[in-house]
């Protein structure tokens, strides 16, 4: 259960990688253009003549700017479909269009209710009452501000959605809306209620938020480092703009009179220290509290963390994991956008986010009581220590002091991190296990699953036996291009037409076929959406065969060495052998005591139990007989052998003699695989006879091809 | 590219060398119905893994591990001592892989 919940937790972080890819993009974008923007900072530096307000350059960044910021407003919707993506197991593409519609119907139910309950007036407007940021604008609908948590609740409820019904069979009148059309069908309605759920419930968390900014203004070094630390915790809700905001902007950050005049606010206060630094010794350290940590973990602490979760990736993976990592570390260290870094550790392993916050809390604090003095624009990177920190000159913002703390930082982030990693085995970047790792079967698996058939709990590898007679009818799995679905039918491309087989088609419930070309429609009616998904599943886990069939150049055939019904490998009961470990093949289920000698050949061996001989053809191939499943329990009991090791027999001539009612009585299955066990890769069967069988009839071919 | 080539002349060299010391170990059987059809697909396709040549002997008769109806021909049975030779590249790895995979499954 443990590992579940771990497996599903490792699966919510790497569907958010996705999404994180665009932000270190993003994030260079926005700190570049906001930076260079800044009305202030041209004036200081007299560029008016290079960036101002009518220059190709100024209109160049305010283009990056927006594009940047494009991505930033609406993140809650890019992790809403991200997220949604790499959740759902099969079809996603119709998770994605879910996970949009559900993400606006949440936001529009908010909004109705807003409206209802007259926090949004009539006109459109925010009440007066309402706290200030409390109500954002998402993609155009006014709706409670939660951030990229409202579309992380949106891609995992859709993805549940999406995994639960997209093979959902209607009744019969509705089953046009069955399978994948369903799921964007549920997730409206679904949504509906979690936005009204969610009226009631987001307010009373956005309320605890704000209700901590009050204890900050109880000042202080100490104060500093609350305000540090709640504005660190609240990045992945968000809310960090709510709540630091009044403390940038407002009066709630302290009031100072500059050159005259009363200004409010720590970021105000800079910049009207910076506008009249003529007259000012030194900026205040206690306006710039509110951000000159930043430059601290933002330049060093957090390329530190970087780097340590690329000494922990797995070697093979530290390629591409580096790549994710050394773009982020960039824009926290250029442009002070942590979030691509912050996001890559915070959902697989909540605990380094917490070291995270402790860590940057401490940074505010410390810069603080040091008396450094940098002011920034919009965050704490390169670009603004450069600016208000470098170029204002040492003597006034103490921006030397950043340096050794930011070293003594950069090796705590690099240590803490690289531990904690280590010890706890969080799958960082890079970390991450193999899901698909092809797995060989053990004994415990098969006995494992056997307990699961025995509780009536077969597991997800059913087989599934109409797709099966589909990729048969369609003249098997190499045979097919494409597969799609229309309304009522499905729609198929293949390769040689002249494979198909309309019978057998037919016979899984097909009402007629069509072709055309080398197309082939299978008319099923509305329920043809499920039985696409279903062959899709069954093609990906189906064996690989060559996609482009060259003539063989020449076939051996073997056959059958007892009267009875012979199928298809794949139908043994005992995955070992339906899964082709054994050697490929097919399965005669005895319906007469003998077996006979299915070629001209050579006795290789008879087991000791009696249940299986081995035998090798004149014609040079090795074939495992082997007599009912798990029989090789019985001891021998229920097995007469008429040959032994290395004798000579003729096709026909009988080896073996089955007690049949015995056998039907204490095996699990009298199905007996028939096997090559040493096939060359240029060696394939094909299926001669389905059903009923003769001795000595022909069962299947080898075809060697060239 | 004669650098290349040179130093292909010692890799080889050292897989010589390699092949001098071959690494085996003896395995008494305790599955109850020895090695038959399904555990001789396991150990089969976990021989293949290798690179090295892996050997099978039992009372003088020797088996490829890799050779399916070889490994079966064997009849080998619970209680039964199986001396398992492997000779290559990645013998290590082969050695403490069958070791392994003998105590798991036989």
């Amino acid at each position: 259960m443990k590992d579940k919940i771990f497996g599903v937790l490792q699966r919510i972080g790497r569907s958010f990688m996705l999404p994180i890819a665009i932000l270190p993009v993003a994030g260079l974008l926005l700190g570049i253009g906001s930076s260079f923007t800044n009305e202030t900072m041209i004036t200081t530096y007299g560029l008016e003549r290079a960036l101002g307000d009518e220059t190709v350059l100024h209109a160049l960044l305010v283009i990056m700017n927006k594009v940047g910021s494009a991505v930033f407003d609406n993140l809650p919707l890019i992790f809403a479909v991200g997220v949604a993506i790499g959740m759902a197991k099969k079809e996603k593409e119709v998770s994605a269009l879910s996970a949009v519609i559900a993400y606006f119907v949440m936001n529009t139910a908010i909004s109705a209710m807003l409206l209802n309950s007259g926090q949004i007036l009539d006109n459109g407007e925010i009440s007066a009452d309402v706290l200030q940021g409390t109500i954002a604008s998402v993609c155009g609908i006014k709706t409670l501000q939660m951030g990229v948590f409202g579309g992380i609740i949106v891609g995992l409820g859709v993805a549940a959605l999406h995994n639960r019904f997209y093979k959902i069979a209607l009744p019969n009148a509705l089953s046009f809306f069955g399978g994948t059309r369903f799921v964007p069908i549920i997730s409206t309605i679904v949504y509906m209620f979690v936005g009204i759920l969610l009226y009631f419930v987001w307010p009373a968390i956005q309320n605890g938020i704000y209700a901590l900014g009050s204890l900050v203004t109880g000042s202080g070094y100490v104060g500093t480092l609350i305000f540090g630390l709640i504005k660190r915790a609240l990045i992945p809700f968000g809310l960090h703009h709510v709540f630091y905001m009044p403390f940038w902007q407002t009066a709630v950050g302290g009031t100072m009179e500059v050159g005259g005049q009363l200004v409010q606010g720590g970021q105000n206060i800079f910049f009207a220290q910076l506008a009249d630094s003529a007259d000012i010794v030194h900026f205040s350290a206690d306006a710039t509290r509110y951000f000159s940590g930043e430059f601290i973990f933002m330049i060093f602490g957090l390329p530190g963390a970087a780097l340590a979760m690329y000494h922990c990736a797995k070697p093979e993976k530290k390629k591409a994991a580096g790549g994710l990592l050394l773009s982020a570390s960039l824009a926290s260290m250029m442009t002070g956008i942590t979030e691509p870094l912050e996001f890559s550790f915070l959902f697989v392993a909540p605990a380094l986010f917490a070291v995270q916050v402790i860590l940057a809390g401490f940074a505010y604090m410390i810069a603080h009581m040091l008396n450094i003095a940098v002011g920034l624009t919009f965050s704490g990177g390169l670009l603004d220590l450069f600016l208000f920190g470098i170029l204002q000159g040492n003597e006034k913002t103490s921006w030397m002091k950043i340096i050794p703390v930011g070293i003594i930082y950069f090796f705590l982030y690099y240590f803490i991190f690289r531990f904690m990693i280590k010890k706890f085995d969080f799958k960082t970047p890079g970390r991450e296990d193999d899901d698909s790792e092809t797995k060989l079967y053990t004994r415990a698996d098969v006995n494992a699953r056997k307990e699961n058939e025995k509780t009536g709990n077969a597991g997800e590898l059913q087989p599934d036996p109409v797709s099966e007679i589909i990729v048969r009818g369609l003249g098997g799995k190499g045979n097919i291009s494409d597969v799609d679905c229309c309304a009522t039918r499905l729609r198929c491309s293949v390769f040689d037409a002249k494979l198909v087989n309309d019978s057998i088609l037919k016979s899984t419930g097909a009402s007629g076929v069509v072709h055309k070309g080398n197309g082939v429609q299978i008319i099923y009616g509305p329920h043809v959406t499920v039985i696409k998904s279903n062959l899709e599943d069954y093609l990906e886990k189906a064996p690989e065969e060559e996609k482009k069939q060259t003539k063989a150049a020449r076939s051996i055939i073997i056959s059958s060495p007892m009267k009875g019904m012979a199928s298809n490998l794949s139908t043994a009961p005992d995955e070992a052998f339906a899964e082709g470990m054994m050697g490929d093949g097919a399965v005669v289920t005895p319906a007469d005591p003998i077996v006979r000698a299915p070629e001209d050949g050579e006795i290789s061996f008879v087991f000791d139990t009696k249940h299986a001989i081995g035998f090798l053809t004149d014609s040079g191939i090795s074939l495992l007989i082997h007599v009912g499943i798990d029989t090789v329990k019985l001891n021998g009991e229920g097995f007469e052998v008429y040959v032994e090791n290395g004798q000579k027999v003729k096709k026909a001539e009988p080896m073996m003699k089955l007690d049949i009612d015995y056998l039907k009585e204490n095996a699990p299955s009298l199905a007996s695989p028939i096997v090559c066990t040493e096939l060359e890769d240029n060696q394939k069967v094909r299926l001669l006879k389905e059903g009923e069988i003769l001795a000595g009839e022909e069962l299947f071919a080898i075809d060697i091809y060239e | 590219m004669q650098e290349k080539n040179y130093l292909r002349l010692i890799f080889m060299n050292n897989q010589k060398g390699y092949r001098e010391n071959m690494k085996e170990f003896d395995y008494v059987i305790t599955d109850e119905v020895g090695i038959h059809a399904r555990p001789a697909g396991l150990l089969v396709k976990e021989a293949k893994k290798y690179e090295s040549k892996i050997v099978l002997s039992k009372d003088g008769k020797k088996a490829e591990a890799t050779k399916l109806m070889a490994v079966m021909g064997l009849g080998v049975k619970c209680g039964q001592t199986v001396t398992v030779e492997i000779t290559g590249a990645d013998e290590e790895a082969a050695y403490e892989g069958m070791k392994a995979f003998f105590n798991e499954n036989l």
